[in-house]
């Protein structure tokens, strides 16, 4: 085991991990934050997306040891003081998940897009999005959903 | 847990001394894939040699004659590059058709230019694997695509590559003795099991030249989904002013295939004839084997279309 210091959610937490150890298992397993969703644990399906360095990252194959030094947040840290972040009051709004299994990853892989890009057209959240899967809602009313919040974050 | 310790390198000299004493080492790029590759048991290193913090390798620079990228750049950094958006367009369309936007945040070039060669019937979970039994790349002697024992024919499937070969990159390596510079041309092999070449005495590839040249580029991208999917078939194409052409093929070959001539001296049943005659297809795909053959006309076609206008 190797001692490690990962700033998480704006806390720095200090933890023992194995030297192939990925940030989903240590998120999960370790610290307890399992609002990230372990999907297909292959990179395959988005559900498990945090925030590196406001960048987002696929946690399953990201190695813990990498993200030392780094800011990392995850689903946890989005909403502020009780309110939600304007893309999760959207996803509401628009009825944009059922069973809500993928919606952390839709979540934060959105947070970073809509930071980049301040009014999207529909082909450029699609694209954006082509990474994370949804197997109930289907993907319009995500869209629509991403589309609104874009609006309110201006 | 089979790893014993994660090492990470500050440069690539530090790379090269902690290769030389750790036996059984993997180096990590991006990792995109070769995590992947670790969960499922299809390689099992003692040590990962993390070359993310190495910044010599993610530098791009430029001058009037051609553009160097690090090979630990994103594919997201080369295709948000205004120098490299305005000379190697084709560059940027390979890099933004591999994985999908979150992937290629961290997903490396040099990573995608030397990604694992891949088959149907090899990159599937342990238990799968066991279920199949034999496979020449992984236990056993029998091939489960061609039934025998001969050669392995798993696919090379990096998109870069095959953009690469018509842009006449020029590769860097660093390894424990003097370095070489080569084609990249020159980095492969056409084998299923042993597909790259020159990276023996634990060399690293650190950069990748392009020369700027003046000419139109092609490029088209086969696959079931138009996102995450590793290629079917990838066409990458370029003409230069004097009617000099390379074409960059993959996906459907154990190595990148390049095709070169001079359309003043072949026509286009002469191209295709010589890609069939280049590219060892065979059914370890998840499309079928006869729509990948007739795929490969279909692009060569449209290309074909292209340039005559």
């Amino acid at each position: 085991m190797i001692k490690v210091t990962l700033n998480i959610n704006d806390f720095d937490r200090t933890l023992l991990v194995e030297p192939d150890e990925n940030l989903l298992y240590t998120l999960r397993e370790r610290l307890l934050l399992t609002g990230t969703k372990k999907g297909c644990d292959q990179a395959s399906c988005g559900t498990c997306t945090v925030l590196m360095d406001k960048k987002p990252i696929l946690s399953c194959i990201t190695p813990t040891l990498r993200c030392e030094g780094k800011s990392i947040h995850t689903i946890e840290s989005v909403a502020k003081n009780g309110k939600l972040h304007p893309i999760q009051d959207q996803l509401v709004k628009h009825g944009g998940l059922q069973c809500g299994f993928c919606t952390p990853g839709f979540v934060m892989t959105s947070i970073e897009f809509l930071e980049e890009n301040k009014n999207p057209t529909e082909s450029e959240i699609k694209e954006a999005l082509s990474g994370n899967l949804c197997r109930c809602t289907g993907y319009k009313k995500i869209i629509e959903a991403v589309k609104a919040a874009s609006e309110d974050m201006k | 847990m089979s790893v014993k310790s994660y090492l990470k390198p500050q440069s690539v000299t530090d790379a090269l001394i902690m290769a030389k004493t750790h036996a059984n080492y993997l180096y990590f790029a991006g990792g995109t894939d070769i995590q992947v590759y670790l969960k499922q048991q299809l390689i099992k290193p003692d040590h990962i040699i993390d070359l993310s913090d190495i910044g010599e390798l993610q530098n791009i620079a430029s001058n009037d004659e051609n553009i160097s990228i690090g090979s630990m750049t994103t594919l997201d950094a080369i295709s948000k590059n205004n120098s490299i958006y305005k000379d190697f367009p084709l560059i940027v369309e390979a890099a933004q058709s591999i994985g999908t936007p979150v992937i290629r945040k961290t997903a490396t070039v040099g990573g995608n230019i030397l990604v694992n060669n891949r088959c149907n019937f090899y990159n599937q979970s342990f238990g799968w694997r066991q279920a199949i039994g034999s496979c020449l790349r992984d236990v056993g002697d029998l091939c489960q695509v061609t039934k025998t024992s001969g050669k392995c024919f798993s696919r090379n499937v990096s998109d870069l590559a095959a953009a690469l070969f018509c842009l006449d990159a020029k590769v860097i390596i660093s390894n424990q003795n003097e370095g070489l510079e080569l084609s990249i041309v020159d980095l492969y092999n056409q084998d299923g099991i042993d597909f790259h070449k020159h990276l023996d005495h634990d060399g690293i590839l650190t950069k990748i030249i392009l020369p700027i040249d003046a000419g139109s580029t092609w490029f088209k991208k086969l696959r079931i989904r138009n996102t995450l999917d590793f290629s079917s078939l990838t066409i990458a194409a370029k003409v230069y002013d004097n009617r000099n052409f390379r074409i960059g093929l993959n996906g459907v070959s154990m190595s990148p295939v390049l095709i070169t001539g001079n359309l003043d001296m072949i026509d286009l049943e002469g191209i295709k004839s010589l890609a069939r005659k280049s590219c060892k297809t065979v059914d370890n795909d998840m499309m079928p084997l006869k729509y990948r053959r007739e795929m490969i006309d279909v692009y060569l076609d449209q290309w074909w279309v292209s340039i005559q206008k």
